[in-house]
Order: C-alpha cells, then structure tokens, then sequence
C-alpha cells in the first residue's frame, strides 16, 4: 500500500551513510507529510542528511540558514522597498514603479512554495531564530500558503515540499513547533559507524591507517575540558591532511599527533590537548 | 494495547499530545509500520519531541511491549544499592556467603571491588531469568531497599550487534546521558543560560533603519534622508555568588565548575565572589577566600537590574544563618545575623535566585534550606531547575 501511494522512497545517497532507523524516519516524515526535525551535536551530518534525500529523490534543494536577528517574511518574501525608492527618486530603471509585484522577491520559503517541482526544504539550525519567528513560520509550512500583504495576493504551494529542520540545541524550541514536527536526535557516530563513514569518504586507503585514525580520534575526544570536540568534519579532514604528508607512517600515531590544528580550532583546546597528550606518553 | 502505551507515557511525565498519538495511527494506517522494530522508531520520532525522554521512552517501550520491570523514579542507582546492600552485608559475612552460594573463605579473598562485581554479576543473572520478576536476589527480606522492583537495563545488558530487536535496543537505554537526570554538560547548560540575555541599544549608530528612512524621505518629499540607529547588544550585568568552603559543597565541585566554565566564557559583564556557608559582613573575589575582601554593604550601589546567582547547598548549622555571631571564622565580627544579609541582597537585587546541587527531595532534611528558600526562589542545579530560574530571573516583577 505504501509502494502504489508514495514511489519515492529515501536510501541513501552516495556519500552519506544512512543507518536504518533514520531512514525509516525521514520515509514516513515523508509519508505523513510533516517536516523533520533534526537534533544533534555539530558535526553529526544534520545538514548533510538534506543534501543526501535531495541527491537520492533527485530534487533540487532550497536551504534557509536561519540568522538570528531574521524575521519570518525574509523567508518569505522581500518587498525590495529601497530599490523602489531609489527607481522613484531617480526614475532610470525599466520597472514600473506603480506596480508593486514588480519590486517582490521570494524567499526561500516562496520559491519553494512556487517551484514548478516538488523539493527538499532544508531550514538549518533553526534555533538560532527566536521563537515568534518558529511558530509563525509552522503556521505557513502547516498551511502550504500565505500571503503577500502589500499586493493582497495569496501564494499556495504548488508541490508539498520535503521539509528538513536541524537544530543545535543552543535554545529550546516551543511545544507548539516540536507538535508540528517529527522529531529525531542524530548522536555521535560510534567507532564502527563512523569507520563505515570514513570507508565512503575514503575508499582506497588501508584499513589499518583507518582504524589507527579512528582510535586516536575517539581517545581525543575523551579528553576532559576541551570546549569543541573535534566532529566527523574534522576527522576526515584530519586524515586528508595525514594522507598528504609522506612522511606520515600510522605507527607514528603513538609517539605524536601530527596537524592538531585540523582537529582543535581553539587556542585553549589546544593546550589542554597538547598537554594531556604529554601526560598521556609520559 | 496502544491507548496504554500512551497514557503510560503521559503518566510517566512525557508531553505527548493528543495529536501527535491521533497522527502515529494515521501512519499505522497508512500500512507504514509492520513491525515492533518500525514501531519503536516511528512512534519515538512522531511522539517523543525531546531527546531528554529518548531514555524515558525506552524503558516504557521495554516494560510495555516486553514487560520488563519498570525502574521506579524513586530508586537510587543499583550500583549504589548493591554497595549499600554489601556494606551492611559484610558485617555478616556466613549470611553473604550463603546468599551468593561462594565459601566463605574464598569471600573473604575478594578485594570489595571484585565483591561488587561478582555481586553485580550474579544480580544479572538473576534478572536474565526470572523477566519481570520482582526479587531481589536471596535476600529473605534483609534488603534495606525494599522496593518494587528494578530494571537492569541501566548497566548496558544489550549486545552491540547491529541487527536487534527493537525491545533490546530499547534496554540498551542509548539515551541515557541525554535524559532529565542524567549528568549535566557544559552544552546542555549553555542552552539553559542563553536565554538569560537583556538586548539594549549600544555603540556608535551604524546601522541603517530602513523604515524610518523611508518615512523621513518621504517626509521630506522624496529628497533622501537616512536614518542610523544603534546596534542591540546584550548588556546583562550578573552576579555570581558560590559556596566554595566546607566539605559540604565538596560532591558538587564539578557541576559547579561547569556552570563556572560557562558563565565565564557566555557573559560579559559577570562578576564572581565566593562565600562559605552563608553570607556575613563580606564576600571574596578570589576563591581562597583571602586578599579581595568586598563589603556586602557595598552591593547597594551596584545596579538593581543585575542578576544575582547564589550557588551553595544552604545547608548549616542555624547558629550560623540566625545567630549574630555566627560566623564559623572568629575574626568576622558580625552586626547582624547572616539572615538579614541575605534578606539585604534578596531587597537590593530583584532578580536573584538560589541554586542548590542537593537533589529537591532532600532539601527538607535541612532546616536551613526551608528558611533561606523563603528569602530566595530555589532551585535544583538540575537541567530542569536552571531552566526554571533563568525563567524567574527573566520575569519582569
């Protein structure tokens, strides 16, 4: 039954590795027709999941980075009025001054509200925006139009949009928004997982150098007191860098951590790592 | 079978919605769900909002679907119950021995690690066959905890193989850290402190107002006059008071360091003292408490807007909150009881609250917590405690 009503169906995309559970969730988000909301430390792929059900349903992929200071009509719409001021007080444009539709600009929730195919929403790290700007904008994603005040014309969404929230956890989103939503927590790769990952992202490298990697990395990461843990970005950007040092054996793992850099962007991180990683050799 | 799953959930204090139970049938009927494993995952994401119950969850789904015995709020850690159990054991070591089917010679080889453990052991075992059961493991009544149950899920019993059944994947209890009462982390704090933040105007005016702009233009009839405002900056003055004396606070260092590392890195305009105990004629602004003296009389000129936090355990003898002298230190000379210090600060700072480490239900064990309670909104140091008075401490009075 669910095969004739929904075809399309979410498995993975080519450089994203897809557990099974959150597979099952984004398809019957998908079912249900409700948006996604997505939580989880920085790093765990929350951003990357959209990229891989856009690649994987092939549809285009519209993303809103939500700033904090943003008010729900920029995601909307933009009444250009400055660039009206400046066509009446100068006169010197092709645009017809007296019509205002002319001066409106879609946001991203407009275009994909008038995008001529069905697409992938994704609205990053939410949380960042105040809570008026997320309960006003679930009313418009629950009722698929609003309207544009300075024409008095309503937008209707031509296709239901596949819509994708993450959240940091920096603040608490309101019940309202989270009833509207379905709701998954993305945790911390574990070592086998995220070997699995590496595996995708490095196909031809030796699993030994692989596996030394991973463990180092876990070990850092058990350091207390550093403030930004090092995330999958960072390890795959780590052993980009080993890969492109020749001299780099995996053995030498042990005795010292090349590029710390790459893994710890804080200076006080640094030293607190660098200093247990002294205590650590002894 | 489902209407109770839910209202088990709602009773064990998940906000679930009526909604959102309508629209999990809507997907059962939709033929989306066909087993217990999809059921599990789409029931936590279209109920569950919050992976501060993903744990909560887990072990109701275990107890409905597989009748696993439900871990009472109430009960302590089972580590620590064991270690309890044992302690009051060990003076009876034939009694143990018995009980655990060992020698009592070879028990008494054991380090009390290995004791732990052994015992700990044999509690599994114990659970592995009698599911659901309720007895604790040959205690013929000596236990100290005599509760309904427990549930073994806590230590982890699940294997780590990936194809599980979703009832082991639910005992695994994978959520554990994120739950309400699990240890509380640097980033969960920030996320209930962010909210304590007051934006006013502030700095040069460098920032175009676009509606006022065009309003003067217009005004000006279309001869263009642009209006700059200030940039909002947060400029929330806060002060932050901690109990750092005494062995009392001692369990607590840690949680309080997190909160420390935090404020420190979120606030601007944050000032630190410490105290012991309770608060006499001054405060310190060094933690040993020696060579920066501030008089509490002093706090009058500092600006009523500012948040006062008190972090301490409130517990002390009542000489030391009621008496005039009841400085524990002899060379504080007092005027008046701490008590009214403490109402002094409560006067001056209208925003002010009081953290306590100590969980909630033990506070009525100490009589001082009741009286300085009346004087300060307390809270728990707690997720949930923080979260509640970053709300009294954003209010408007």
């Amino acid at each position: 039954m669910f095969q004739e009503k929904n075809p399309v169906q979410f498995s993975g995309a080519s450089k994203y590795v897809l557990d099974d559970e959150l597979a099952q969730i984004v398809n019957i988000s998908m079912a249900l027709e409700m948006p996604l909301l997505l939580k989880g430390e920085p790093g765990t792929g929350k951003t990357m999941l959209a990229h891989a059900i856009a690649e994987n349903l092939k549809m285009p992929l519209l993303i809103l980075n939500v700033k904090s200071s943003m008010k729900l009509l920029e995601a909307l719409y933009q009444y250009d009025t400055l660039t009206r001021l400046n066509d009446s007080r100068f006169g010197d444009s092709k645009r017809d001054i007296s019509n205002i539709e002319a001066y409106i600009k879609m946001g991203k929730i407009g275009q994909a509200f008038t995008a001529n195919t069905k697409t992938v929403l994704l609205i990053d790290e939410i949380d960042k925006a105040d809570t008026d700007f997320q309960d006003d904008m679930l009313d418009v994603l629950d009722q698929m139009q609003f309207d544009i005040i300075e024409i008095d014309k309503t937008i209707q969404a031509k296709h239901r949009p596949v819509i994708i929230i993450t959240s940091n956890a920096k603040k608490d989103l309101s019940d309202p928004f989270l009833g509207r939503c379905n709701f998954h927590h993305i945790a911390f790769p574990d070592p086998d997982m995220m070997r699995r990952i590496l595996d995708v992202h490095f196909p031809d490298q030796s699993s030994e150098v692989l596996n030394a990697c991973i463990e180092t990395f876990y070990r850092m990461r058990d350091i207390r007191g550093v403030e930004k843990k090092p995330a999958t970005r960072e390890l795959i950007n780590w052993i980009r860098a080993l890969k492109a040092d020749p001299d780099f054996k995996p053995k030498s793992l042990t005795k010292g951590i090349p590029y710390l850099g790459v893994l710890f962007k804080k200076s006080g991180d640094m030293s607190i790592v660098s200093q247990s990683l002294n205590r650590m050799r002894f | 079978m489902f209407v109770q799953f839910f209202y088990t959930l709602r009773e064990r204090g998940i906000p679930i919605t009526p909604t959102s139970f309508l629209r999990l049938h809507k997907a059962l009927r939709l033929g989306l769900i066909t087993s217990i494993e999809d059921f599990y995952t789409a029931a936590r994401s279209i109920l569950i909002k919050s992976e501060r119950y993903f744990d909560l969850y887990d072990q109701i789904f275990a107890h409905h679907f597989k009748g696993v015995d439900l871990k009472d709020p109430e009960t302590v850690e089972l580590r620590e119950v064991a270690r309890a159990l044992l302690e009051e054991w060990l003076k009876h070591p034939a009694q143990i021995a018995a009980a655990l089917g060992v020698d009592e010679k070879q028990l008494k080889k054991m380090t009390p690690e290995e004791l732990l453990q052994y015992f700990m052991d044999r509690l599994k075992d114990q659970t592995g066959e009698h599911h659901g059961g309720n007895k604790w493991i040959g205690t013929g009544g000596t236990s100290p905890v005599g509760h309904s149950g427990y549930h073994p899920g806590g230590m982890r019993v699940g294997g780590v193989s990936r194809s599980k059944s979703a009832i082991k994947v639910a005992m695994e209890r994978r959520y554990r850290d994120y739950s309400l009462d699990g240890p509380i982390t640097e980033a969960q704090m920030g996320e209930a402190l962010k909210r304590l933040r007051r934006m006013v105007p502030h700095g040069p005016k460098d920032v175009v107002n676009v509606d006022k702009t065009i309003y003067e233009t217009m005004r000006n009839a279309g001869e263009v006059e642009i209006v700059f405002d200030r940039r909002l900056a947060d400029r929330l003055k806060i002060i932050l008071m901690i109990d750092n004396g005494g062995w009392s606070m001692d369990p607590y260092i840690d949680i309080v360091q997190t909160l420390f590392n935090y404020a420190r890195s979120q606030f601007k305009d944050l000032k630190i003292y410490y105290f012991h105990n309770s608060i006499y004629t001054h405060v310190w602004a060094d933690p040993s408490r020696r060579y920066k003296p501030e008089p509490v009389d002093e706090f009058i000129r500092k600006d009523p807007e500012t948040r006062l936090i008190i972090v301490g355990d409130a517990s002390m003898a009542p000489s030391e909150l009621m008496h005039r002298n009841g400085a524990i230190y002899f060379d504080q000379r007092e005027v008046v009881p701490s008590i009214d210090r403490l109402k002094f600060l409560a006067a001056v700072f209208r925003h002010a609250v009081w953290l306590n480490p100590q969980a909630e239900e033990e506070w009525h064990y100490t009589w001082t917590i009741g009286v300085i309670e009346q004087i300060f909104p307390m809270f728990e140091l707690s997720l949930d405690g923080l979260e509640k008075a970053v709300k009294q401490l954003m209010a408007r009075h």
